[in-house]
Parts: C-alpha cells; structure tokens; sequence
C-alpha cells in the first residue's frame, strides 16, 4: 500500500498549518503557564470543522480516513500539544461507539461529538490497571435495564470536560481474561460521578487529566456498547487507530521544535558566525530532521495499512506509535540542546515541547507495551 | 513622444497633494531630458489653487472646474476630463500616482485611451524612452521596464516619495478650461463623509513601527515612543520586557513569543537586539536603532545605530520632525 | 432574486516561501513557486462570503491565468465560493495589463452580475489598477478602497465605505457595480474542513479566448505593449552606520537616513 496526498489532503494540511500558526501557537504559552482548558481552541476547532474529522458524513462529519486525520494533528500539535489533545481524544473516545456502536447509538451520540457539541474521553485506566489494563477493577452490575457501575478510573484525558465517556467495567468477574469488560457510554454529568481531582502534570498541562469515580452510576442498558464481554475487543480495535494518531502528535511536536531550533541556528551568532555554521550543530539539526521525516512517512504508511484493512493492523499501530513517541522525545531534547541556555528557559517553547514530548511515549500503551505488541506479531503467542 | 501629462490630485483642502508636487517635478525632469513638454492637469470642483501650486514645478498647467466632484468619486470623473483635454495623437506618457487616487484615474485612463501601463514605479528616467524601475516580489528585486515601440498613450503610476519635489525655477501658467458635456462613466456620488480617529493599523500591517524596550523605563518613556510613531505616521511596538512590565499591552509585542513584523522602518528605541526580539523585526527594511550601549547587539543587523540617551535623541527627532511639517 | 458576484482572483507566487523570481526571458517563472490566492482577493472573497452568509448571493471566482489556476481557485471554493471561471489560454502567457482588463471585461461581459470585486492590489505586481480599468471598459461605477460594502438587492444599489484622508467617504452608485476592496473589509476566513472536502463538487468553467470572442491577435503576450529590459537586486544590508554626537545631530543623522530612503 502507497500514499498519495490528494489535492484535498494538501489544502486541508496548509489550511490547518496556518490555522495552527495563527491562532494556536500564540496561545500555547500561555495554556501551559496557566493549565486552563483552552475551551477558545475547542471552539474554533468545532467551528472550523476539525473536531468532525473522525466521524460519518451521516452523522455530521467529515468522514476522514485515518491519513488525513493524523494530517490534521499534526499540524496542530507541531504548535500546541495540548490543543492537538482536543483532536485526538475525541477520536480516542468516540472510537468504541464508531467501531461498536448499534446504529441507534450512533445516531443518538455521535452528531454531537461531530458537531463538537460535547467532547468525548476514554476511561480505561485505574489506579491499579495502567499497563495492565486488562485486570481494571471497575463494576458493571445488570440491574433490571440499567447497569450500575462502581469504581475509580485515573488518568482520563478531558474527563473533567467531556461529556460522553466510554467507560470499560468488568461485568463478568469470573469470565476468561479478554472477556471480563464490556464497554459503556456514559453521559455525564449524573448521579454518582465525581471528578476526584486533576493531575499536576510535566507537561501538556492544558489537559485536564482526571480521576474519575463511579459510585453507583447507574447507566442505561442502551448504552452499552456491543455485548456483554465484547469490552477488551472494542478497546484493542480502538487502539489500533488511536495510537497512529498519537504517532501523528509525536511527529507534530518533533517537527515544531525541530522549525525553533533551525530558525535560532540561523540567527544565533557566537564567535562572529552564526552557529549553524558549526558542524556540531548541523550534525545535531541534520539527525532530527532525518528522524522526524522517517517517523512522519512511518506514520503516514501505518495510516493507509490500517485504513486498508491489513491483517498487521496492531503491529502497524504499534510501530509508528513507538517510532513517533521515541522521536519526539529526542529531538525535542536536541532542541533545547541546540538553543543551549536559551531553551531551557520559557522564551522559547522548546521546554514545553520537550515537557509535552513525554506523554507520548507513556500513554495509549507504554513504549514498553508497544514492543510487546510488535513482537507479538513477529513470534506469535508463546 | 507628442507631450508628457502630469495627472496631479488634490487635498480635502483644495491644495495641491504632496504626491502630484512629486509627480509635477517629475514631470518636469522627463521634459527636460526628453526635449518633449510637458502640462498639469487638475480636475477639483475648485481646482485653482492647487493648480497654481502645480505650475511652480510644471511650466504649464491645465485647470479643469468639475463641480460634480465635490460630492462624487474622483477617479472615474478626472480621467473622463482628462482624456478630453490630453493630445494623444502621438506617444503619450501620463503619470499620476500610486496611491488609491492616482490607481483609480490611471485604470480609468488606461480603459479610455487604450493605453499601456507600468504600476508602481520606485524610480523613472529618461534613456531614448521611458526607464521605469519597480521593487517586485517582496522587494527582493528591481526590475527595469520600458514600453514597446509604437505604444500610444504610456500611463505609468509612480509610488509616493519616489521623488523629492523641487520647484522650478520659474513658475508656470495656468490655463482654466471649463469641461463641455457630461461624463459618460457612471461616477459613484458620495452621500455621507465620516470622521474617524483612523482605520488603526495593527503593527502586522504598520508600514512604521516605533519599539520601545527596557530602556523607555516605563509608561512615560513609551508616550515618547507613540509621539514619535504618530509623527512618522507609523504604529507602536514593544519588546517583551516592556510588556511583562505592564508599560504596553502583549498585542504590540514583538519578537519569539510575540509578532514577527517586517515593515518598511522599524526604528527600536532602548533596544538590544537580543535574540528573541530579533527573530520579530530583523526583516525590516530600515532598521535604526538608538541605544546607550555602542554594542549592543542590535548593531549586528542595523542600519544604523545612534548611540545616546533614547530620551534626548528622541525630543530632539521629534523636534527634527515637527520642523520638516511646517 | 439573489445578488450575483464575481470575485477577481490572481494566482500569485506564494509571498511567504519567498522563492518568486523571473525567468530568464524576465518573465514570471511560474514553476519556481508554488502559487496561492493572492492575499488582497482573500479579502474581498470574505467580504462576498459574509452578504452571502447575511442575505444570500452566489459567489463566483473570476481568473485569468494558466491551467493550474484551478487548484488555487479550489481554496476559494473551499471557502464557499459556489463556483469558479478560469480564463485560460496559451496565448495569454506574458500579457501586460492592458490585455487583462480586456480579457476580463470580455468574460464578464459573459456572465450576469450585480457586483464585481477587486483585490487592492497583487503581492506579485502591486498595481491596483484593474479594478477601475474595468469599470471604464464595461462602463460601470467605481468605488473603490471600500472599508465595507453594503448591496441592497431590492433597491439596485450598494454603498461604500471608502477610506479617505479623514475617515471615510460613504459612497453610493446603483448596481451593477465594481467595487475595489481592502484589508479592511475584515479577515478572511479559514477554509472549513467542510468546505475544503466539499469543493471538488463545486464546477469550474475554462474558457479559452475564443470562448469570450477575442482572439491571440487583440490581446495576450504577443500584444503586450510593456516589457522587462534588465533586473537588479537591491543592495544588501551593509553594516550599521554608528552616529555619536550631541541629540540633535543625531535627530538630524536619522531625518536624513529617512529622506534617503524614501520613508518621509
């Protein structure tokens, strides 16, 4: 499978390219100092059609494929990372309604995440199930035609903001392993659900990561998402194009500090030259730029596979997700190398790049869980 | 080349625009080298003063009374009574100027004569025909253009200030022609004027940009800044230092984690040139700077930098300046 | 009855990858830059999007320029233009002003309109001239450096605001009209992702010269009557010219720099 940017594709990136540049980059500073919801970003990316990227043009989407999704994030992420967040966990959270969601579900929950109406956020994670997530502890109880859910979720991107929730909660506690969850979705505000507290993170501090909890929520049996046991499946399949857009981010943010640091390159003068005169930081410049250009075409590639229906659909996920993640971490960190004193203070945005570079090497699965799943894929199951 | 034709525009005061006082010495210069002569032409509901004014750079001046354009669009109505009144039997050259005025009535005369034009000109001489320079793409080059042999009517659209104006040494006649018949070009009427502080000009699109940095000290360093800036028409900019002072708000500032600006003079009052500011304004065309430090690094990639106090210089170019306005 | 516009749109070298330079025939080297709407047009096209959003018209873009205009018109159609008309033709290569505004006039003349729409001028020629060589040609009003422009579809008029030295000059002329916009008419938007998929479905017509009844004969690059006869590039920042010396000197110093180049 090859790619070729159609005409649409390329007006769609430039648009979004100046769009970033415009009106998202000069407010990243700020949503970093403040850690405040940029609830002005979300409006415009509502407004500019952005957030209906992944969803049906029947519901009031665009009816993106991946590729130019993952377009899309990219350049919002080269100029915020928190902003690009919007983008991607409104696909993360809606995913398990658009891959398993009835048609009455469809129609009833997706028009207002496409229209950005209502944010969407993926609650999977506790306390005690990160990487292990399969053994999350959650409660799901039948009751009549409700379920009632009991337990605490962490680390849940917009869940202080959202309003739909794809809540996984174990609803066969003796079942096998990858049969235990079945995936709700929740709306809130309701009886019940509390927004714990919010993490003080390193970096995309505009994000409101939160834990969540769940003291006899009860939720309709309407809005549960495929059946009784199909939980851990939906999450995986949610997985395998949600973590191709968070290799497009880590691509993004690659690329943005990668512009700061050759733009100083090209004015900073020491010793009567400027310094991207000297070898050493050319060197440095020359490696980032190979790096991000080789994640990028990974990611791009890992897009139409997926999109395709290639049976190495997770491994591709996996690939461009651990790629990606590693390469935004190092070339942010050169970055700031590259602006030497300069980029460890906030005068530059380098730091918060760099800051902003990490998640993505931690969350949709650790770097550590992506080589499982591509060994995986290489050995077969032991 | 039959005669050279100066289309001059007027003040909402009658007198004569400072562009056409260019335009006429121009016109004059082009006559002189060329051995063609050369004629003013004033259309105004009250052209005579201007008109004299013309004729003290131009040997001849044609003034046309048009009462319609007391309370009508300018363009279309001067070059209806222009076309009447210029000889373009032969090759003709026109000039007027390029600024919203000038654009208007050039246009028109172009349709109406069936002439050719060159827009915009920086620079125009006289070497066997017309030399007209313009800075294309960006300013990043000059190109020399001229007008094909045989062309009649030549219109060209000089920029305003591409000529200082110098008088002739004698003054001109003037000749008062009163226009014969209507025009035929459906010139818009003006039914309402409005006063207004000024379409203000955001620093993004300022043509002048006056910075002030850590050296202005504070609100009243900055109210010298935007007198300065006010005198040379132009906007008020701001390093970041002022603004995490609270001297001026973020909108004005330049640099990394402000505007990136690049407007034709950037004159930087108390700045370094420190890094961050000058990834902001280092594409300025003319960049001064007045800064008490003879090195600061803003001397690196200025055109020049005036080392003294930003206050005594400052008074005194504002004093220079009151002085040149008369 | 909806109001009818036509937006004039050029494509231009794109002014920010600042790669534009003449070929070696000192004409526009078109393949050295990648082309986008000129600026100026994006302005007038918003201005026709927001009567259109207000009281409904159909908004079609207007361009001579070779083939590969059409996917420079796209990001207008993404904007919400309905429909674009491209004058193409081999012929057209080199042509001078003059010829523009003929060809122009002649499309137009084609086509049913209320309202015409002039950028103030291109990034790539700065003259700012079409606009009212059109409205001489087609023998319609001018009003031109509009700050707002207001059609009354019911009345047959439309009202200006025009900047003048004072403020602005309201100006009013019955349609049809050609108004010459500015950057005051408002920012132009961002294509929505809508819009942007959408636009392939939106037409546009080309038309050669023989479909507007002129010939290679009238107009084009072979009756261009203006040409380039040499190009230089402007000096390079030298160093800084350093002034000490008492305030005034200094003052003066700097007056004089600014006489130089032409600033004052």
């Amino acid at each position: 499978m090859t790619y070729r940017l159609s005409e649409e594709q390329v007006l769609l990136r430039d648009t979004l390219h100046a769009l970033a540049d415009e009106r998202i980059a000069p407010r990243a500073a700020e949503i970093d100092r403040t850690g405040e919801f940029p609830e002005d970003i979300r409006q415009l990316l509502a407004a500019q059609d952005v957030l209906a990227l992944p969803f049906p043009e029947a519901y009031g989407g665009v009816g993106a494929d991946l590729l130019t999704q993952c377009l899309a994030i990219e350049q919002i992420a080269r100029a915020d990372t928190t902003s690009s967040l919007i983008l991607t966990v409104q696909g993360l959270g809606s995913l398990p309604i658009l891959l398993g969601g009835s048609d009455e579900q469809k129609a009833r929950l997706l028009p207002d995440l496409a229209s950005g109406k209502k944010l969407a956020a993926f609650a999977l994670t506790e306390p005690e199930a990160g990487s292990d997530a399969v053994n999350a502890r959650t409660r799901a109880v039948r009751d009549g035609d409700e379920y009632v859910l009991e337990g605490t979720k962490r680390f849940i991107t917009n869940g202080s903001v959202a309003s739909v929730i794809s809540v996984f909660a174990v609803t066969s506690p003796e079942g096998p392993r990858h049969q235990r969850l079945s995936c709700f979705a929740v709306d809130v505000p309701t009886k019940g659900f509390k927004v714990a507290r919010l993490e003080h993170k390193l970096g995309i501090r505009g994000s409101p990561t939160a834990e969540l909890e769940f003291d006899g929520v009860r939720v309709p049996a309407a809005n549960r998402i495929g059946n009784e046991g199909d939980g851990w499946k939906l999450a995986m399949a949610t997985f395998d194009r949600s973590r191709p857009a968070i290799a497009a981010q880590a691509v993004g943010i690659a690329q943005g500090a990668l512009d700061v640091a050759v733009a100083y390159a090209r004015d900073r003068k020491q010793f009567g030259q400027r310094i991207g005169d000297f070898q050493m930081v050319q060197a440095m410049l020359a490696d980032m730029d190979a790096r991000v250009e080789a994640a990028r075409q990974l990611t791009y590639k890992a897009c139409v596979e997926i999109e395709a229906g290639s049976p190495e659909t997770a491994r591709w996920a996996s690939i461009s997700k651990l790629v990606a993640g590693d390469a935004a971490m190092a070339v942010t960190t050169d970055a700031v190398q590259v602006l030497g004193g300069y980029g460890y203070t906030d005068d530059f945005p380098v730091e918060r790049m760099m800051r902003d570079a990490k998640i993505t090497q931690l969350y949709e699965g650790t770097q550590q869980i992506q080589r499982l799943v591509i060994a995986r894929a290489l050995l077969g199951k032991g | 080349m039959a005669g050279i034709w100066v289309v001059a525009e007027t003040n909402p005061d009658g007198s004569l625009a400072r562009s056409s006082s260019e335009l006429g010495t121009l016109g004059r210069t082009l006559a002189e080298a060329s051995g063609v002569a050369a004629t003013g032409i004033v259309v105004a509901a009250d052209p005579d003063a201007a008109a004299a004014e013309l004729a003290t750079y131009l040997p001849a001046v044609i003034a046309i009374p048009e009462p319609a354009a007391a309370d009508h669009a300018w363009g279309q109505l001067a070059a209806e009574r222009a076309a009447a009144v210029i000889d373009a039997s032969g090759p003709t050259l026109i000039l007027a100027s390029a600024g919203p005025d000038g654009r208007d009535v050039a246009g028109s005369l172009l349709a109406l004569l069936d002439g050719a034009a060159l827009v915009n000109a920086t620079a125009v001489a006289w070497s066997d025909g017309e030399s007209v320079e313009m800075s294309v793409f960006g300013g990043k080059l000059i190109t020399i253009s001229g007008f094909v042999d045989g062309t009649g009517v030549r219109i060209i659209t000089v920029r305003p200030n591409a000529v200082n104006p110098e008088p002739a040494q004698q003054p001109g006649g003037v000749e008062r022609r009163a226009p014969s018949g209507s025009t035929t070009l459906p010139a818009a009427a003006i039914v309402d004027r409005l006063e207004s502080e000024g379409a203000a000009v955001s620093i993004d699109d300022a043509r002048v940009i006056v910075a002030g940095g850590r050296g202005t000290g504070g609100e009243q360093g900055f109210e010298l800044v935007e007198e300065i800036a006010g005198l040379l028409g132009g906007a008020v900019g701001a390093t970041r230092a002022a603004v995490d002072s609270g001297w001026i708000p973020y909108a004005q500032q330049i640099g990394q984690t402000g505007k990136i600006v690049k407007p034709r003079l950037y004159l930087a009052m108390g700045i370094s040139g420190a890094i961050q500011h000058k990834v902001g304004m280092q594409t300025s065309e003319t960049i001064i700077a007045v800064n008490r430090d003879p090195d600061a690094p803003i001397a690196e990639f200025a055109d020049m930098l005036v080392v003294g106090d930003l206050f005594e210089v400052g008074r005194a170019l504002v004093t220079e300046l009151k002085a040149r306005k008369g | 009855m909806a109001l009818r516009i036509v937006v004039l749109t050029k494509p231009v070298p794109d002014p920010a990858a600042a790669a534009e330079k003449l070929g070696s025939d000192n004409r526009l080297d078109r393949a050295a830059s990648p082309a986008v709407i000129n600026g100026n047009d994006e302005y007038t096209l918003e201005a026709a999007l927001q009567i259109a959003d207000a009281q409904g018209a159909e908004v079609t873009l207007l361009a001579m320029a070779p083939p590969g205009a059409v996917e420079t018109m796209r990001k207008g159609l993404a904007m919400g233009a309905h429909r674009g008309v491209l004058v193409t033709d081999p012929a057209l290569a080199g042509s001078d002003v003059a010829s523009t505004i003929k060809v122009l006039a002649a499309a137009l003349r084609q086509m049913e309109f209320d309202l015409v729409f002039a950028g103030f001028d291109t990034s790539d020629g700065v003259g700012g001239i079409v606009g009212a060589g059109l409205a001489a040609a087609l023998q319609l009003p001018l009003l031109s450096s509009a700050a707002r422009i207001e059609p009354n579809v019911e009345a047959g008029m439309v009202r200006v605001r025009r900047i003048s030295p004072t403020g602005f000059d309201v100006l009013e002329a019955r349609l049809p009209a050609i108004v010459v916009g500015t950057q005051l008419l408002g920012a132009p938007r961002y294509p929505s992702l809508k819009g942007i998929m959408g636009a392939r479905q939106k037409e546009i017509v080309q038309q050669s010269l023989a479909d507007i009844g002129l010939s290679g004969g009238e107009v084009g690059g072979a009756q261009a009557r203006t040409l380039v006869t040499g190009r230089r590039t402007p000096p390079a920042r030298s160093a800084a010219t350093i002034v000490k010396g008492p305030p005034d000197e200094a003052a003066r110093a700097i007056v004089a720099l600014l006489v130089e180049r032409r600033l004052i």
